[in-house]
């Protein structure tokens, strides 16, 4: 649905659709299988806020809050926002609350108020995978999904998946290979890498390479990276 | 007072007995006859797992109590001048800390910039005479807000009204050689030629036996380090301190301390992690300074890091050429003139040079080069990663194929007949082993000229890197054993992604005989006091190494001293090894951590300054590259295959790091040659792909196989033997894949990026011979 929306000129598109790009399921930035892998593909966040019009936040977190209720369109959109919005965020396993301008996307919401600055912001706009977080298992650049988007859904950043002194195998595995320098790309690699091996656990080179295609690293450590994920997949024992 | 001492130099066997003069108190000099345990093997990165986890603490990172959010108004327009600017409500709006305004002429006159070595070099290239500021690309800074969340200052940003004059632009590099064209700054576009020459150009033409020309094309190219530039800063009791994302802690300090006529010592940068420069981040740059002006306008800490746009737009570039070159050599392939004319911008900055390859790589005597900036209403250039070398040897490299083809040789046997001599080079092993690893035999079978005709054509290209930067004096560090055993080696510099941390570990571990994780390394701080040079121009580990390891070598003889009582022997006849004290016979030993304990004193610590290179030691860093590629002829794409990397960087410290950094090169080579292009539309002057879609980097579906070679060169011109390996991997890639692409196709490639549109279009003329 996504792509196909994206690709009609806007006055072609189906208001529909739009509403539809509201709906939290419609709206992950998927990281890692498929047509987002290339980098290219999927909504970009303006075009997504653009799609909603002026009152973006209002408009999205009304139905959220409406679909919360189990009241779905009866009640009509609630207003939230313009001001600060106060949330429940499952992250890690812990429920944090917060306070949030609807504006605010998943990634600023995790960096600047809950301190979890492991997910970095490079491009903003789904371009490049350093924000790369778990939203119910699956890979979603956290870039591109409001924080208000993200209630009530188990989020799972890079600081859930390992520490230095209790390391996931993937994280061990990126160590012993070298599969990082400056680091910065690192932690969204690590989580993509996690979300791929958990649908596909012993992959090949290619489904390596097609997996980790929509995230970029500018030391050039590619190569590096998918002989680690190889390498954590061929671990006795899984890597979950 | 100096000394004399025989080394042994050479590589791949080939060895020599030198003699060499070295200050006293010099530790031992590893040679080639030096016998190591850690150096030279796989060492993982101490930092790796706080990478991999997400706790490594970079400038984007670092969250201070009441910190507040900075962001900048950029110019829209590509040149125009500031005729009226009203903050006022702005100011009113509710989170609004401090707003600034930068419509003074020299509002950023104190802010210096750097060369590829982080040395200031002509300031103030942006400040006019008189009257208000003129904006000179679309990006310009404007004013600046600080508020209490980054998207409140986005708002404030669009509550400025500023009034600008608009004057005419031009950000095309011919357009700008036009008489008739804008001036960028008064006195025209074109600056003089930069000229250098050696014997007789002329006569060496005239005893050529083949002469091949052309021209060459690549285009302004971008950074985009992943983390962009940016600071935190936070002032108190008039000192300053300053987290930044910057390649030079020292650097930016200076700037710092500079801008806001203090002295240095009250100025604090911290860099404990870099995402990234790649030579853009020398010095304070605009960020950090409008980050600390904000800051102390509002009596608050403020975070300013820009976004992915304004880092494409204001922070550096590599520049374009364009490159007409001739070259003559003998009917045998010995080069006889080279002569190149060279222009290029880098926007309101210079640095569009590209002679370096033409001469520096090769052997021949008549040698002319004239380089000549040309300005354009667009971002400055910066340093980038072996500034002018991938662009020169793109050209270079090229017309040596086609010398090859019109003399009949074999393209590497043109290179072996003329590449440059130098004491212990490595350039015949090189060449060598990367063109078995690269399987050239096959060549004359592939390519158009082979008898390929199908869609697929398969190619073989190479090009020769070499980069004549060196570290050296002044560089400080200081080695500690505390009494609990703990090992810490501190030097203020900074690991910008290449290793420093690790390389630092390895040689204290080397020589205090514990494991490199057991080592302590501070750095990123100029609070520790130790001075480094900037890390840029691979020069960071050739001028630290030698101090660090002076110190390890002056901590392991206090330590001895001190706990040979407690094994009943002399302090000379104990060694450390294998996490012990022994003594030479073996006969006694104590592990390394009870010994500590037996310090009188908390610690045995020693400081050590790098001395001087040794003279007549060699200091350049070679390197050979060959790629594969299959092009698709109906869609035009170029597949690189395969590449193989063989180069030097003296004695290998951490293999691990450094094969990763030969990788590294070669994939920011291979975006180079296939990829990278930052694209403006001339009538709005405006950059069309300031993002991270519309400028493509290679990802891992462009990865070719990589095999990275290092060759061990001994030819110490310091006490570890160490040169650099930040430049040379990038500098022959684009120029390898640009030949295999010729190769393949039978046409010579002539603009990068090779794009299949540009690769359409030759296959579209006929095949050369």
């Amino acid at each position: 649905m996504r792509d196909e929306r994206d690709d009609r000129p806007e006055d072609e598109r189906d208001p529909a659709d739009d509403l539809r790009a509201a709906d939290p399921d419609a709206v992950d930035g998927e990281a890692v299988d498929g047509d987002a892998a290339d980098g290219a593909g999927g909504v970009s966040r303006r075009d997504f806020l653009k799609g909603l019009g002026v009152g973006g936040g209002v408009v999205g977190a009304g139905l959220l809050a409406a679909r919360a209720a189990g009241a779905a369109a009866q009640a009509g959109p609630r207003r939230l926002g313009p001001g600060p919005v106060s949330i429940s965020l499952l992250v890690n396993g812990r429920s944090r609350t917060l306070s949030v301008e609807p504006r605010v996307t998943l990634l600023d919401a995790l960096r600047d108020r809950l301190e979890l600055t492991g997910a970095k912001e490079v491009c903003d706009r789904g371009s490049c995978g350093a924000c790369t977080v778990l939203v119910d298992g699956r890979p979603v650049y956290a870039c591109m999904m409001l924080a208000l988007d993200a209630r009530g859904r188990a989020i799972t950043t890079i600081e859930g998946i390992g520490t230095p002194e209790k390391p996931h195998p993937i994280q061990s595995a990126f160590v012993e290979k070298d599969a990082l320098q400056c680091g910065y790309c690192t932690p969204g690699f690590v989580v993509a890498a996690r979300a791929l091996l958990e649908s596909r656990p012993s992959p090949t080179l290619d489904e390596v390479r097609e997996g980790l295609a929509g995230h970029v690293c500018r030391c050039g450590a590619y190569t590096r990276v998918c002989e680690a994920v190889l390498a954590a997949a061929g671990r006795k024992g899984g890597v979950s | 007072m100096s000394e004399t001492r025989r080394i042994r130099i050479g590589e791949n066997g080939r060895l020599e007995e030198v003699e060499v003069v070295v200050p006293d108190g010099e530790p031992a000099i590893w040679d080639a006859d030096a016998r190591l345990s850690v150096v030279g093997t796989a060492v993982s990165r101490l930092d790796g797992l706080a990478k991999a986890s997400g706790r490594a603490r970079y400038t984007s990172d670092v969250r201070l109590p009441g910190m507040l959010h900075g962001r900048i108004l950029r110019s829209p327009h590509p040149h125009a001048r500031i005729a009226a600017i009203d903050a006022t409500a702005a100011e009113r709006l509710r989170g609004v800390r401090a707003v600034l305004t930068f419509e003074r002429p020299d509002a950023f006159a104190a802010i210096a910039e750097t060369d590829e070595a982080g040395k200031a070099v002509e300031g103030d290239a942006k400040a006019p005479a008189a009257g208000t500021r003129s904006l000179l690309y679309a990006g310009d800074e404007v004013a600046a807000v600080a508020a209490v969340s980054a998207d409140v200052a986005e708002d404030a940003l669009r509550l400025v009204k500023v009034r600008y004059d608009i004057l005419p632009h031009v950000t095309d590099l011919e357009g700008a050689r036009r008489p008739d064209a804008p001036p960028v700054f008064p006195g025209g576009n074109v600056r003089p030629a930069a000229v250098r020459k050696r014997g007789d150009i002329e006569a060496g033409f005239a005893q050529a036996a083949v002469v091949v020309e052309g021209i060459w094309r690549t285009p302004v190219a971008l950074h985009n380090a992943l983390e962009t530039h940016g600071a935190v800063a936070a002032w108190k009791d008039g000192a300053l301190t300053v987290w930044a994302a910057t390649q030079g802690v020292f650097g930016c300090r200076d700037d710092l301390a500079k801008f806001f006529g203090i002295e240095a010592a009250k100025v604090r940068v911290v860099s404990e992690y870099l995402g990234g420069g790649f030579g853009a981040k020398f010095g304070a740059g605009i960020a950090a300074v409008v980050a600390a002006m904000l800051a102390r306008k509002a009596g608050a800490p403020v975070r300013l890091m820009l976004d992915r746009a304004e880092e494409s737009l204001a922070t550096g570039n590599r520049p374009s050429t364009v490159q007409s070159l001739r070259v003559g050599a003998a009917a045998d392939g010995t080069l006889t003139a080279i002569h190149l004319r060279s222009y290029g911008t880098g926007g309101i900055a210079g640095g569009a040079g590209c002679g370096g390859p033409v001469w520096n790589i090769y052997a021949c005597p008549n040698v002319l080069v004239e380089e000549q900036d040309v300005h354009t209403n667009a971002g400055p250039a910066a340093p980038f990663r072996a500034p002018g070398y991938p662009q020169g040897s793109f050209a270079l490299e090229s017309a040596l194929d086609d010398l090859a083809g019109r003399l009949g040789l074999d393209p590497l046997a043109l290179r072996r007949r003329n590449y440059i001599a130098k004491p212990a080079k490595a350039l015949e092993t090189q060449y060598a082993l990367a063109s078995r690893a690269i399987g050239w035999d096959r060549r004359p079978q592939l390519g158009t000229a082979g008898g390929q005709d199908g869609r697929l054509r398969r190619g073989l290209g190479l090009g020769t890197a070499m980069w004549p930067m060196y570290g050296g004096p002044p560089a400080d560090a200081r080695v500690t054993i505390h009494s609990d055993g703990t090992v810490e080696c501190a030097c203020g510099t900074q690991d910008i992604g290449t290793g420093t941390r690790t390389a630092m570990a390895v040689i204290v571990a080397e020589v205090l005989g514990v494991r490199p994780a057991a080592v302590r390394v501070s750095l990123g701080d100029t609070a520790i006091g130790l001075y480094s040079p900037a890390s840029g121009g691979s020069v960071t580990l050739n001028s630290i190494l030698p101090a660090v390891r002076a110190a390890a070598e002056g901590a392991k003889t206090k330590f001895l001293a001190a706990v040979a009582p407690a094994l009943g022997a002399a302090p000379g006849d104990l060694d450390l090894a294998g996490g012990e004290v022994r003594t030479r016979d073996g006969a006694r030993r104590m592990p390394f951590a009870q010994a500590a304990a037996r310090l009188r004193t908390t610690v045995a610590a020693a400081q050590a300054s790098r001395v001087p290179n040794y003279p007549g030691r060699g200091i350049e860093l070679f390197g050979a590259q060959f790629a594969e590629v299959v092009v698709d002829t109906w869609t035009g794409r170029v597949r690189v295959v395969r590449i193989a990397a063989a180069h030097d960087c003296g004695r290998v410290v951490d293999r691990l790091t450094a094969e990763s950094q030969v990788c590294g090169g070669v994939v920011m080579g291979l975006s180079t040659a296939l990829l990278e292009e930052r694209v403006i539309d001339h009538d709005t002057g405006l950059v069309l792909n300031a993002n991270l879609e519309d400028y493509k980097l290679a990802g891992t579906l462009e990865m070719p196989e990589i095999v990275p070679i290092l060759t061990d060169v001994y030819d110490p011109a310091n006490n570890v033997g160490v040169k650099g390996l930040g430049e040379p991997p990038i500098v022959p890639t684009a120029a390898a894949i640009a030949n295999a692409v010729s190769h393949a196709i039978g046409r010579r490639v002539r603009e990068l990026p090779i794009t299949p549109a540009r690769v359409l279009d030759l296959l579209a003329r006929p095949a050369e011979a």
